[in-house]
């Protein structure tokens, strides 16, 4: 008893029972088991060649904003004006590439379209994230107002400029624009090379089926590898936890806190904006419901990745599981016609609140059950 | 003697028509520790977020090393040296010890980047030059106990060159074992002899156990001050209970 001291109380663990503490395991788990059981359903489909570039087309889809959601919920915040975002910005770009740019500024490139688009974005992300410090609300509710501002600011813009609340057939921009190209065109071309080289990706007449990935797959490896690098290895990762899990004891060490939450809502606005950005130069459509109930999503997607909703926690790594999960699910509908699509929102609702229960048990073990 | 690191003359703060401090005097010098004692009320919180940047004093002065300061945020007060460890202790639970020792401070990269295993080191080094060993700096501030935040929150203010610490009631929501490894902690620091600590308390034991020097507060006054041989134990009750004879308060209680 009298060569105990209180370093000693912490038992010490082995690698595996450490890996098997991380808090991206679940979210690991019910990864593995729907990639499992989607295969056995699908009878393979669903990683086929083409099968396996749809679900990455969504699963990075919903990657890129989950990401941004849930780097903002680890300092304590919500975005609810995620999916007015994405409808916004995508109508902003193809509005100026059909109508020219605003003040009589001359033909719209992809480039130009793209930066003025992404400049009012990140405007209306400081004005959220200025709003919610300089008032003290709930972003909750400052947010929720910018979803139906935002929202309605687009249909408005459609109908008053456009005429209709779509536009559809614009030009292929990616077929001239290496910068449309790097956001709606192909990426990986060599994994599907190398496939069909090794005698696999062959259509019905033997040739090359697929010939890449969609592009938001990388722009969602890269949002993901830069998120993952500043929490875990920068200053400003430390300020974000620290906002999130005690915003007055981050303050009394010197930590700008509205610095960071302002950051970190124009973050989001940029997720959401790149998500725009992929689909209109993919598809070369917009449409004024685009985006609808993704913030959900997102936020969804980063509470089954294991971040905690009251702030101060949450794993990227995790987020990426997550963006899988839900992403497989959800277009599990199309490689196994025999289900109703709609159970995609019942399986999504058990594991958010399994999720939750299973992030409320890991903060315990962190604080100690408080 | 040596000069006082930290000297406080005639301190006033009004909060609109409310005097919270009528006129405060406090020496502190370097390796003794100063006592703040008073009820509830008395103005020792005021007291403490004048000296730490909170607060700007209405009337009196504040003297650095005999210079006259303004304190105009709780940075230009910590950069003078004065390093205040609060009650909640300005710590992130689910964060590790060295997140929670560098907040605000990392010591960064060419790129930006988080210097991880130095401050981990760093982080372990001193909370062992106070008392603890802690053999895992990256594990989660939730798992420690309320004496080892202490620690934390006292090393964390020491390394980031306090002159003089201020503690805000370290022992007050502590058990009795842990209230004793404080104490330990606070003559550890004391011992360096290049730090002033003003200790504020409810407690009389233990401010007798670790106390060079006393200032006793009351409705916002200095009501008594003195060493610790200068002041009895009855003297020291009477000032704690705002000034009150003791023989009084006993004829109160006796009467209902």
């Amino acid at each position: 008893m009298a060569d105990q001291n209180e370093a000693g109380r912490l038992k010490q663990e082995t690698a595996l029972q450490k890996l098997l503490r991380r808090p991206e395991i679940g979210s690991f788990t019910v990864m593995l088991i729907i990639i499992v059981a989607l295969s056995f359903a699908s009878e393979g489909k669903s990683f086929n060649a083409l099968g396996l570039k749809n679900n990455i087309a969504i699963i990075a889809q919903y990657g890129i904003i989950a990401t941004g959601a849930a780097v903002l919920m680890i300092a304590g915040e919500f975005d609810l004006s995620i999916g007015s975002m994405i409808g916004f910005a995508g109508m902003a770009m193809s509005m100026m590439l059909k109508w020219g740019l605003p003040f009589g500024m001359g033909e719209a490139t992809p480039f130009t379209a793209f930066i003025f688009t992404l400049a009012m974005t990140l405007i209306f992300g400081w004005l959220i994230g200025t709003v919610v410090v300089r008032s003290g609300l709930s972003s909750f509710i400052v947010t929720l107002a910018f979803l139906f501002f935002l929202r309605g600011v687009t249909e408005v813009s459609f109908r008053l400029i456009n005429k209709s609340t779509q536009i559809s057939g614009l030009p292929d921009y990616k077929e001239e624009s290496w910068f449309a190209n790097l956001l709606g065109g192909d990426v990986f071309g060599w994994f599907y090379d190398l496939w069909f080289m090794l005698g696999g990706n062959l259509n019905r007449k033997g040739a090359q089926w697929v010939d890449g990935f969609d592009a938001r797959f990388l722009w969602w490896l890269i949002i993901s590898a830069v998120a993952y690098f500043i929490l875990s290895r920068t200053q400003f990762g430390n300020w974000i936890f620290a906002t999130g899990d005690n915003k007055e004891a981050a303050r009394a060490n010197g930590v700008p806190v509205n610095r960071v939450k302002v950051t970190l809502f124009m973050f989001t606005a940029f997720c959401a904006t790149m998500f725009a950005a992929c689909q209109v130069f993919d598809t070369n459509t917009s449409d004024a419901a685009k985006g609808n109930l993704m913030e959900l999503f997102a936020i969804a997607i980063a509470v089954v990745g294991g971040t905690l909703m009251t702030g101060g926690f949450g794993s990227i790594i995790g987020v990426v599981f997550g963006a899988i999960t839900v992403g497989l699910v959800a277009n599990a509908v199309f490689f196994i016609p025999a289900i109703d699509g709609a159970w995609f929102r019942v399986f999504l609702g058990a594991i958010l609140l399994a999720a939750v229960f299973a992030n409320e048990r890991i903060r315990k073990r962190i604080t100690g059950g408080i | 003697m040596s000069d006082p690191y930290l000297r406080v003359e005639g301190l006033v703060k009004r909060f609109g028509p409310f005097t919270a401090l009528g006129g405060v005097d406090l020496e502190v010098y370097p390796g003794e520790v100063h006592c703040l004692l008073g009820d509830n009320g008395a103005g020792k919180s005021t007291l403490i977020k004048t000296l730490s940047g909170v607060h700007e004093p209405t009337k009196g002065k504040i003297y650095i090393e005999g210079k006259p300061v303004k304190f105009r945020s709780p940075r230009d007060a910590s950069d003078a040296g004065i390093g205040t460890v609060y009650q909640d202790l300005a710590i992130n639970q689910l964060l590790s010890v060295t997140r929670n020792f560098f907040m605000g401070r990392e010591l960064k990269g060419s790129f930006g980047t988080l210097r991880m295993d130095e401050m981990n080191q760093i982080a372990h080094d001193e909370m062992l030059k106070i008392g603890i060993d802690f053999s895992d700096p990256t594990q989660a501030v939730g798992t420690m106990s309320g004496g080892q935040r202490q620690t934390l929150a006292i090393a964390r203010a020491i390394y980031f060159g306090a002159k003089v610490l201020i503690l805000d009631e370290p022992t007050s929501a502590l058990g009795q074992k842990q209230q004793m490894g404080v104490l330990k902690t606070i003559k550890k620091v004391r011992a360096r002899g290049d730090i002033g600590i003003i200790f504020i308390t409810h407690n009389e034991i233990h401010s007798r156990l670790v106390g060079d020097r006393f200032t006793f507060l009351a409705l916002g006054q200095t009501i008594g001050s003195g060493t610790n041989s200068e002041i009895n134990d009855e003297e020291m009750r009477r000032l704690m209970s705002g000034g009150a004879e003791m023989g009084d308060l006993k004829q109160e209680l006796a009467a209902i």
